[in-house]
């Protein structure tokens, strides 16, 4: 199993009228609500804790992209993955991801990737994502070209990178006369792919094809299983049982002491995560085209569209935050481990909404100190355990 | 005026996919492009206008009511060659073109690129202008309960959704689909074509424009633009009246079209180029 600390960079000061006043902490939020001395203080925070995780063993420290939105303050990860490439010296980068399919240009994206990489002595993970509903209407980018945009993205940037040539790029989307990017990226072909999954069986065998890693975004324990048993079945149409590695279980961690002190902080901290983080309007979530009306459907039966309302003990039950002492994570995530019929990255958010730095910072200490290396034996592939 | 003349339902074949569209009445025929919302109705509007003495054709646009998708067409330009050939397929040479809202846009489109297809053109709260000073309100944003508030001066009460009911999921799906059809036209440059007002003045069809004096979506100032910007143009107003127009007053606006269009009969009208 390997381990990453992911970080949103929330700004938790939401004023005490926030649930009355606002239908979201994005997009229409006005930004005379954001300090920039309280945003310029929670850069150098955030970027401790990250820089930390490094130092505490994680395998891999994750930023990513959000827009207009006290959800998160990073609408340039790569600015935050060269700002760690330069203070760490172990973990992966993982930037999860950069948002191809509102950019403009996504060149840039395989530029910058490269950039990193170079940076970082080959330590960059490169997450695409699509960029999530209230962005399309933030960066003004229309939502009903937003998988033919994501997939056009991709190939021009995986092309950018490994062409061994000069070549032109004519697109629905893009066209480009001369790609020839400097600098290359060092890993070879390229760096890592990680792939958000939220039930599009177009993705999971996206996925597959390329051996991308899949990870999941927050969603109850048996939906999650749904995805991955998805991706585990087009890996096996396409005739392989995919690297337990390439599955990645995105989830809130939040470790404490003893059991009582985990909830008692942990509660306040949820709750801002899931009902004022991403408290947002239908029409937020999935603007006009953004999904397939097929999608929309399952979207809607499943009960994911909105959001916010679950309970803090609904949360836990389902799987969509993990919280206790470290023991109890232990086995919480044992369970869960069986609930999904496996996998083998566990992306945790540990920086979950207001909580504070040094609660963060003792959270990330136990579970790196007394969780992971009883966890770390579960999801390797049999072959390269006995090889 | 009888407003229960049955139209007639009916698809025509493009290579794109099929057209579906209501037909009633007869007479001089009148291409009615309508708003985004109501596909596939013949809300009382329509017949009221069959009713004054002409064939009124209401087609679904593409992606919407019981029209095919047609993917290719992906913007304004395109709509405007898939009603040439909408008109071609019906064997429509000159018809009276009438559109509201979104509809309108494309029916001033259609009468930029062909004034001489377009025998009389009216233009009822049309979409299709950029004036930055005042913006069209973001429907792709608003809750469909925040929508009907701003569509109507006085909304109905058979608007309001049943109260702690469950949604009508296909009812929901299809609506999104709608919606998608409508923010691929229309996202982005939102609800115009930046081009359009400097074109204006190719039309050389008699033109009305007319739009409700309580519109909270598409300010009056676009009427008012459209007006300017079209030679001889005659100008109206419905008082007491928003966004829905032909929903909220449909007597009015038939009264106000069928006027008009009897007023300017086929073979008088237009100059051809």
């Amino acid at each position: 199993m390997k381990f990453s600390f992911f970080h949103l960079m929330p700004y938790p000061y939401l004023p005490d009228d926030f649930d009355e006043k606002y239908e979201s902490s994005a997009l229409t939020y006005p930004n005379a609500n954001f300090d920039p001395q309280l945003g310029a203080a929670l850069y150098a925070r955030y970027l401790d804790e990250l820089e930390y995780a490094d130092k505490l063993g994680f395998d891999g420290i994750a930023v990513n992209e959000h827009h207009q939105s006290a959800y998160g303050l990073m609408p340039s990860p790569n600015l935050m993955a060269a700002a760690l490439a330069r203070r760490t010296e172990r973990a992966r980068i993982m930037v999860l991801g950069n948002a191809i399919g509102i950019r403009g240009n996504p060149l840039r994206v395989a530029e910058e990737i490269a950039m990193l990489d170079l940076l970082s002595g080959g330590r960059v993970d490169s997450g695409f994502v699509r960029g999530i509903g209230w962005e399309y209407f933030a960066h003004s980018i229309n939502p009903t070209r937003s998988r033919a945009r994501f997939d056009e993205a991709h190939d021009l940037i995986i092309k950018a990178w490994t062409s061994p040539e000069l070549f032109s790029w004519y697109g629905a989307n893009y066209e480009y006369r001369y790609v020839n990017i400097w600098p290359r990226p060092i890993q070879q072909p390229h760096p890592p792919i990680y792939i958000p999954g939220a039930g599009s069986t177009e993705t999971m065998t996206f996925c597959a094809e390329r051996k991308y890693t899949y990870m999941s975004v927050y969603a109850p324990t048996r939906i999650v299983r749904r995805w991955f048993d998805g991706y585990r079945q087009a890996a096996a149409d396409l005739g392989y049982v995919p690297d337990p590695e390439k599955i990645a279980f995105s989830v809130p961690v939040y470790v404490a002491d003893s059991d009582e002190q985990a909830h008692r902080e942990a509660r306040p901290a949820l709750e801002w995560l899931f009902r004022k983080g991403l408290k947002q309007t239908p029409q937020m979530v999935t603007p006009p085209g953004y999904m397939s009306p097929g999608s929309l459907r399952g979207v809607l039966m499943s009960g994911l569209r909105g959001g916010g309302a679950s309970s803090y003990e609904d949360l836990l039950a389902n799987g969509l935050a993990v919280v206790g002492s470290p023991a109890s994570v232990t086995e919480r995530l044992r369970e869960l481990y069986a609930e999904l019929g496996g996998f083998g990255q566990l992306i945790g958010l540990f920086a979950i909404g207001p909580a504070g730095h040094d609660q963060i910072m003792h959270s990330a200490e136990l579970f790196a100190t007394k969780v992971m290396p009883v966890l770390r034996p579960l999801g390797v592939a049999a072959d390269s355990a006995t090889a | 005026m009888a407003a229960d003349l049955a139209p007639a339902d009916e698809f025509i074949e493009l290579p794109g996919g099929r057209v579906h569209l209501l037909r009633g009445g007869a007479g001089e025929p009148v291409l009615f492009l309508p708003a985004a919302g109501g596909a596939g109705a013949w809300p009382s509007f329509p017949g009221l206008v069959a009713a004054a003495g002409f064939e009124v054709i209401v087609p679904d646009h593409p992606g919407f009511g019981k029209s095919d998708d047609f993917p290719e067409v992906e913007a304004i330009d395109d709509l405007v060659y898939h009603y040439l050939d909408v008109l071609d397929a019906l064997g429509v040479a000159r018809p009276h073109v009438v559109g509201g809202s979104f509809g309108g846009w494309i029916a001033a489109e259609l009468a930029v690129h062909s004034p001489h297809r377009i025998g009389s053109l009216t233009l009822l709260s049309a979409a299709g202008l950029r004036l930055p000073e005042h913006p069209v309100a973001d429907v792709f944003l608003m809750s469909p309960e925040k929508l009907a508030e701003a569509l109507f001066r006085s909304p109905p009460a058979a608007s309001a959704p049943p109260p702690g009911g469950p949604p009508d999921l296909d009812a929901v799906i299809a609506a999104y689909r709608e919606a998608t059809a409508l923010a691929r036209f229309s996202w982005v440059p939102y609800m115009s074509d930046p081009k359009l007002e400097r074109r204006l003045g190719r039309i050389t069809a008699p033109t009305l424009v007319a739009a409700p004096a309580d519109d909270r979506l598409i300010p009056v100032a676009h009427a008012r633009r459209y007006a300017q910007r079209i030679e001889g143009a005659a100008y109206a107003e419905v008082a007491e009246c928003g966004h829905a127009m032909y929903a909220e007053r449909p007597a009015e606006f038939a009264e106000l079209v069928a006027s008009f269009l009897l007023s300017h009969p086929l073979a008088e009208s237009g100059a051809s180029r």
